[in-house]
């Protein structure tokens, strides 16, 4: 080195250099930071499939006729129900559905195909089990499908249909975008990333400095020159560089495992994902500040972090489905306007036209978050 | 290095002035109106049992505490201005340094952060693990380092910088007497160039290695001065107690009112008087068979006369 460097950086870059020494003998924070994510992706991409077919149906078929039969052709025929057994008597749904053997029953009264015959409306029942909202939600919606496809089937018999299709009661088409096979994978990959930035962020960095409380080596640190500043921006400069990396890591996964598309702009992911991890690394500050104790500084990430992370921001479950409380407190979680601009430059090719309110949100968080944490980190020891 | 101005007038050559320092937390006063002048090329002891204030007063000299009462001049300077800890050496009783970093990795850590120049820093980390004998341990992680040459490292990195003032807050505790007498001689070597050193210490036999030392009790200073001297003037008589039952003695010694402390020497006991209070204790001894041999005190007998009398003024 022929020129000295600035005190300030030569100082920042001692503390950074030693978390880089912390993490490197304890490789468990490494394991986190770089195989955790990893995990979680293949976890969420392969095993947590919210696609849903198969659906176990059991039927109470009261009519016994050759349309109640070819009712019941319909539903299973496209393989989303799986006929798993006919019940002599609809009341013995609740008992068959509790034992886990079908969560869906089609209950087809007496008089269906004479309803049929007669041109009137011929009702049938699906029961479902909604302990589990989400299946029962799709369950629903693969029930009206079926429904339909009953109904034309049904018209086109009986000569409705003759003119083509203007005669059908109900004709309803989806048109799938930007994710056209509705991959479950790719919808996750964005709430990994933000997951998984949430947690590293937030619970490395509140250790990293709880733990210079815990040790006491924060009063030797305290009596260097060393400023609040710097100690601020040297703790934190190895965390921010482990999430570049994980950004990296979990996008060319995707990538390359899922064929997650790339379809906007890098340099707006790129400013997105140093914003959010900027305020997530604030917050694992403010965290330390506030606790000084590694044991409290992982309860309050898990709680403020982790858990809002995936549930309140849209990773496992939209946000319109919530109950007004949470979807009010969604508003203060970050991840949400993250994953919100994954989604948004991954797979749709949206441009700071559409995501500028998401980004400025995420400008604020952060520039709040390490403004309050900085301000609350004094450099005193009482 | 910054310059550091000169210091006030009024006290031409103070390295570190307190005045009426006061320092509470929640309801436990800690220190409580408490003055003190630390000189260049001088080791001042602060002496005194565990909760009287020692840690807190030095926490302060070294700007990591803000007094609630009083003034603080480290250099002439507020003592968290960053001028002042260039200058300031601290080492705290906690274990403070980075356990899952060698010797080497937390010498040069602190030579960066105090920014030395690399080859006059690097001579002087050779030096100093040459005197602390760490020199073979260099690549040892100071987890592994027993608690002797832990505090060894902890002083060469409190020293590194060298700075003019020493802060040391019971720099032996938990370390064996080969060690400590190696920690004191290694002071003494750089109290010699000028260095003014502050330790706190809760064990008489080191507070007679001082030049000075003040005695803190209940977060005041009791006493201060010249070790010896202080013995010399102790007015309180002090007897070894010979003859005699040992539990029976122990008993009669116990509910003397003019018995000011009693302390093992022995087999037998060491008793410290209130002045004046010789005649009566013989008088009680008397029935038991045992007599008062007067012997010379030493510092922990001025210590626990003025303990005390301390607790009771």
């Amino acid at each position: 080195m022929s020129r000295r460097l600035p005190d300030s950086l030569v100082r920042v870059g001692a503390l950074a250099a030693k978390e880089a020494l912390h993490i490197r003998r304890d490789p468990r924070t490494l394991y986190l930071g770089l195989f955790l994510p990893l995990i979680m992706l293949l976890l969420f991409g392969f095993g947590v499939s919210f696609d849903i077919d198969h659906i176990p149906l059991a039927v109470a078929d009261q009519d016994r006729t050759a349309e109640s039969r070819a009712l019941l052709q319909d539903f299973v025929a496209a393989h989303e129900f799986e006929l798993k057994g006919a019940l002599p008597d609809p009341d013995r749904a609740t008992r068959i559905m509790a034992a886990h053997r079908a969560t869906a029953v089609l209950v087809i009264p007496p008089g269906y195909a004479e309803a049929l015959a007669r041109g009137d409306t011929a009702t049938v029942a699906l029961l479902l089990d909604a302990s589990d909202p989400h299946s029962a939600q799709q369950s629903l919606a693969r029930a009206d499908v079926m429904a339909q496809v009953a109904t034309a089937r049904v018209a086109a018999a009986s000569g409705l249909l003759a003119g083509g299709g203007d005669g059908l009661p109900l004709s309803a088409r989806t048109w799938t975008r930007f994710n056209p096979a509705g991959r479950s994978a790719l919808y996750l990959v964005p709430g990994v990333t933000a997951y998984v930035l949430a947690l590293v962020a937030v619970l490395l960095t509140s250790l990293a400095v709880a733990r210079e409380w815990e040790r006491g080596s924060m009063e030797q640190l305290f009596a260097t020159p060393v400023g609040r500043l710097e100690i601020v921006v040297g703790k934190l400069l190895p965390y921010l560089a482990m999430g570049v990396v994980q950004v990296l890591l979990v996008m060319t996964a995707g990538a390359w495992v899922f064929g997650l598309p790339f379809r906007g702009s890098l340099w707006l992911l790129s400013l997105a994902s140093v914003l959010f991890m900027l305020g997530m690394l604030g917050q694992g500050l403010l965290i330390s500040v506030i606790a000084r104790n590694q044991m409290v500084a992982t309860q309050a990430s898990m709680l403020s972090a982790m858990l809002p992370s995936m549930l309140l921001s849209g990773f496992m479950f939209p946000i319109e489905n919530m109950p007004g409380i949470l979807q009010f407190i969604s508003h203060i979680v970050p991840a949400r306007y993250y994953i919100a601009i994954l989604r948004g430059v991954l797979l749709k090719g949206n441009g700071l036209a559409e995501l500028h309110t998401e980004l400025l949100l995420l400008g604020i968080f952060a520039v709040v978050m390490v403004a309050v944490s900085t301000a609350r980190f004094k450099r005193k020891l009482a | 290095m910054t310059a550091i101005p000169s210091p006030t007038s009024s006290e031409p050559d103070a390295a570190v002035q307190v005045r009426g320092l006061v320092r509470s937390f929640g309801a436990v006063r800690a220190v409580a109106g408490l003055d003190l002048a630390l000189y260049p090329g001088e080791i001042y002891g602060l002496v005194g049992p565990d909760g009287a204030g020692k840690t807190t007063t030095i926490r302060t000299i070294a700007g990591l505490l803000d007094p609630d009462a009083g003034t603080v001049r480290v250099l002439g300077l507020a003592p968290d201005d960053p001028r002042v800890r260039e200058s300031v050496g601290l080492m705290p009783q906690r274990y403070s340094l980075y356990g899952d970093l060698s010797v080497g990795e937390n010498l040069r850590f602190f030579r960066r952060l105090f920014c030395l120049p690399r080859d006059v820093a690097e001579q002087r980390i050779a030096r100093l693990l040459a005197l602390t004998r760490l020199a073979p341990f260099i690549d040892r992680r100071a987890d592994d380092l027993s608690g002797g040459m832990y505090k060894k490292l902890a002083l060469a990195c409190a020293l590194l910088h060298q700075p003019r003032v020493l802060l040391l807050d019971e720099p032996t505790n938990g370390v064996d007497p080969v060690s400590r007498r190696e920690l004191w001689t290694l002071l003494g070597e750089f109290v010699g160039q000028g260095m003014a050193v502050l330790v706190s210490t809760p064990t008489m036999d080191e507070a007679e290695r001082c030049h000075r030392v003040g005695l803190l009790h209940a977060g005041r200073l009791i006493a201060e001065g010249e070790p010896s001297r202080l013995v010399r003037e102790l007015d309180s008589p002090v007897f070894l107690v010979r003859g005699g039952d040992r539990d029976r003695v122990q008993a009669v010694v116990e509910q003397a009112p003019e018995v000011l402390a009693a302390s093992p020497a022995g087999a037998r006991l060491k008793v410290v008087l209130q002045p004046g209070g010789t005649d009566r204790l013989a008088e009680r001894l008397a029935p038991h068979g045992a007599t008062l041999v007067p012997t010379r005190p030493d510092f922990e007998d001025l210590f626990l006369a003025r303990l005390a009398a301390g607790g009771t003024a």
